[in-house]
């Protein structure tokens, strides 16, 4: 009988001992300046994904940064502290959030323009222009079809790109402007590039991380895009304009773009951003944003430093001063080019 | 363990068979007590895969619970069904942001029932169940990683003790139920796996096997049901922990709240009515 009973209060502590293991607690921080700094730091340490690839030291940026902390640091100070540290890690998807402000490592804002909104209005499109999901869309003097998509945030719905197509059927090709085109949802890439594609295409790889450790990432998982179904698919000469502006989705949606023989990428190289971002808090409520899935192109390239154009140019002062955009003008000279 | 989960596997297959080769024919009526509850209280929430920081705030549910004597050994067994949805808005602890949790699962179960053992108001019963339970948190704060789907199944452990009583004249019916999910499988994408991966079909490694190792579930009801006629008030107090680890996701879900519901001991009568002889055995009371 005894060792029965044994047994039994042997089995039931097994049984909690192993029901114990799912109980795994995570690490709590205080919610003072120490406390946040390291929370912040321990967050990007386990999930950033770009340390190997932009061979960033995070202990040593720990350790140049966490001797700068006091005890009687301000909330603001502690912010704009942290804001600097995340800057070493060089990333337009990576900024702290609070209710007064938001670090940010814009890469655009190192580089030229490239792009002024009104000099296309006014010279280019005559103020004349339709306009459907977000896009801005109009026929040029030199009959190449021009269309402007500001951010991809905007839902396209593929019976409003049928409209354009439509409306520019009779140009002789087409400008897609992405200038300064911020990013947005990649679901929007996927039905925009189904208008130019022909069959099931290769587009490029994602990847994840699966654990804390900085080399924890996925096999690149190859995903396709499908060709839209029953509606227009635009296979004249295409040219897609971009800038240091044209980020994440945007930078993603160049990647594909440059690798169809229809299409030349002329501008600048985009701003980068080729990984997800996912986000996550710290003890006082401040949010951090950062980059956490690699999105490569077809050919396995990181692009997060952005894609390089097929024909690089700049805007010049002289365009400038006589009301020309050097980018435009250089696009549709391609297009007439590939007309004659 | 194998051999506790070929036990729980017999018991729900003999519920699925054992019915359908018993009649009413020797009268013998079994009462179902349905139950309609409302929950009120408190959750706590830690979703590693939303944020490392705990959220609370308030829970509610709602539930329907219908409890019958199986058709086969009557006296001896009982099987339960129940449904249940529940809500939480949590807030983190600085009060700047919140999420949204909202989760739906069904049950059912059945339990082998012994009376008389200690007292002869007292029954004792202890079984077997099966759930399905999913549901999603959502942080509206959050970019790629906005929501965390949970969505499991699984086989476990069911108890009841029910007591019968009385405050003066007013029949009272105390009870307290266990369920603790033993295995089972469920939902979660990697570590820092996007939803839109998923969407572009990458599927491997998206559901586990769990089991008290990587996931742990227990919920605990404690009932008092006063008697009016066939119907009755029922209140009570719920308590449910969720635990989960795997893929380095931590999962910490922890809820109480205070039950009010009204239910009874419903009989579908035939036109003949209901002989002398006949034997009406309850689920509970």
């Amino acid at each position: 009988m005894m060792i029965r009973k044994f047994h039994i209060v042997a089995l039931w502590l097994s049984l909690m001992a192993v029901a114990l293991m799912s109980c795994h607690d995570e690490p709590e921080w205080n919610n003072d300046a120490y406390g946040n700094f390291d929370a912040l730091w321990t967050i990007m340490d386990e999930h950033y994904a770009f340390f190997d690839y932009k061979q960033v030291d995070w202990d040593e940026v720990r350790t140049r940064y966490r001797a700068r902390l006091s005890p009687g640091i301000t909330s603001q100070e502690l912010f704009e502290l942290c804001g600097d540290m995340l800057k070493e890690l060089r990333d337009g998807h990576t900024n702290l959030i609070a209710s007064h402000d938001v670090s940010r490592y814009w890469i655009w804002e190192q580089y030229p323009v490239n792009y002024d909104e009104r000099v296309i209005d006014e010279h280019y499109l005559n103020f004349n222009y339709r306009r459907s999901s977000g896009i801005k869309y109009a026929i040029l003097s030199d009959n190449v079809g021009y269309m402007y998509y500001e951010s991809f945030v905007n839902k396209i719905g593929e019976g409003n790109l049928d409209l354009i197509f439509n409306y520019l059927s009779t140009a002789d090709g087409l400008i897609i402007d992405v200038r300064s085109n911020g990013g947005g949802y990649l679901t929007n890439v996927e039905t925009l590039v189904g208008c130019f594609i022909e069959k099931r295409s290769l587009v490029g790889s994602i990847q994840h991380k699966t654990g804390p450790g900085h080399n924890d990432m996925s096999e690149p998982y190859d995903y396709y895009f499908e060709p839209t179904k029953n509606h227009i698919h635009y296979l004249k000469p295409v040219v897609i304009l971009a800038n240091r502006g044209s980020f994440s989705a945007t930078n993603n949606f160049v990647s594909i773009m440059k690798q169809l023989p229809q299409v030349t990428i002329v501008g600048d190289t985009t701003g980068g951003g080729s990984g997800l971002p996912f986000t996550s808090e710290l003890p006082n409520g401040w949010n951090v944003r950062f980059s956490s899935c690699p999105i490569r192109d077809a050919q396995g390239n990181i692009t997060e430093f952005g894609v390089a154009p097929d024909v690089k140019i700049d805007q010049t002062d002289e365009d400038t001063a006589r009301g020309h955009d050097t980018l435009l003008d250089t696009a549709i000279n391609v297009l007439l080019k590939k007309r004659q | 363990m194998q051999r506790l989960l070929t036990t729980i596997s017999t018991i729900l297959l003999l519920a699925l068979v054992l019915p359908a080769q018993q009649t009413d024919t020797e009268q013998v009526f079994r009462p179902v007590a349905s139950v309609f509850m409302a929950d009120v209280g408190h959750s706590s929430i830690l979703d590693s895969y939303l944020t490392p920081i705990t959220y609370g705030g308030i829970n509610v549910g709602l539930s329907y619970s219908a409890t019958q004597a199986t058709g086969f050994a009557p006296e001896r067994w009982v099987r339960q069904l129940s449904f249940a949805a529940d809500y939480s808005g949590v807030d983190n602890r600085v009060g700047n942001n919140d999420m949204q949790a909202l989760m739906a699962e069904a049950q059912w179960g059945m339990m082998r029932r012994w009376t008389g053992i200690w007292k002869p108001q007292l029954q004792l019963m202890a079984g077997g169940m099966t759930r399905l339970r999913g549901g999603g948190i959502y942080d509206a704060a959050n970019s790629n990683n906005v929501v965390s789907v949970k969505i499991h199944w699984s086989l476990g452990l069911m108890g009841m003790a029910v007591y019968n009583t009385h405050i003066g004249r007013l029949p009272i019916t105390l009870a307290y139920q266990v369920t603790l999910p033993v295995a089972g499988v469920f939902f979660s994408p990697d570590y820092d796996e996007s939803y839109y991966e998923i969407y572009l079909g990458n599927h491997s490694g998206l559901v586990h096997f769990g089991w008290w190792g990587n996931r742990f579930d227990m919920a605990n009801l404690v009932t008092a049901d006063l008697h009016f006629g066939n119907t009755f008030l029922r209140v009570g107090y719920r308590n449910r922990i969720e635990r989960s680890y795997v893929n380095h996701l931590n999962t910490h879900i922890t809820t109480h709240s205070v039950v009010v519901g009204l239910g009874g001991d419903f009989l579908s009568v035939p036109r003949k009515g209901i002989s002398s002889q006949a034997r009406i055995i309850s689920s509970m009371y």
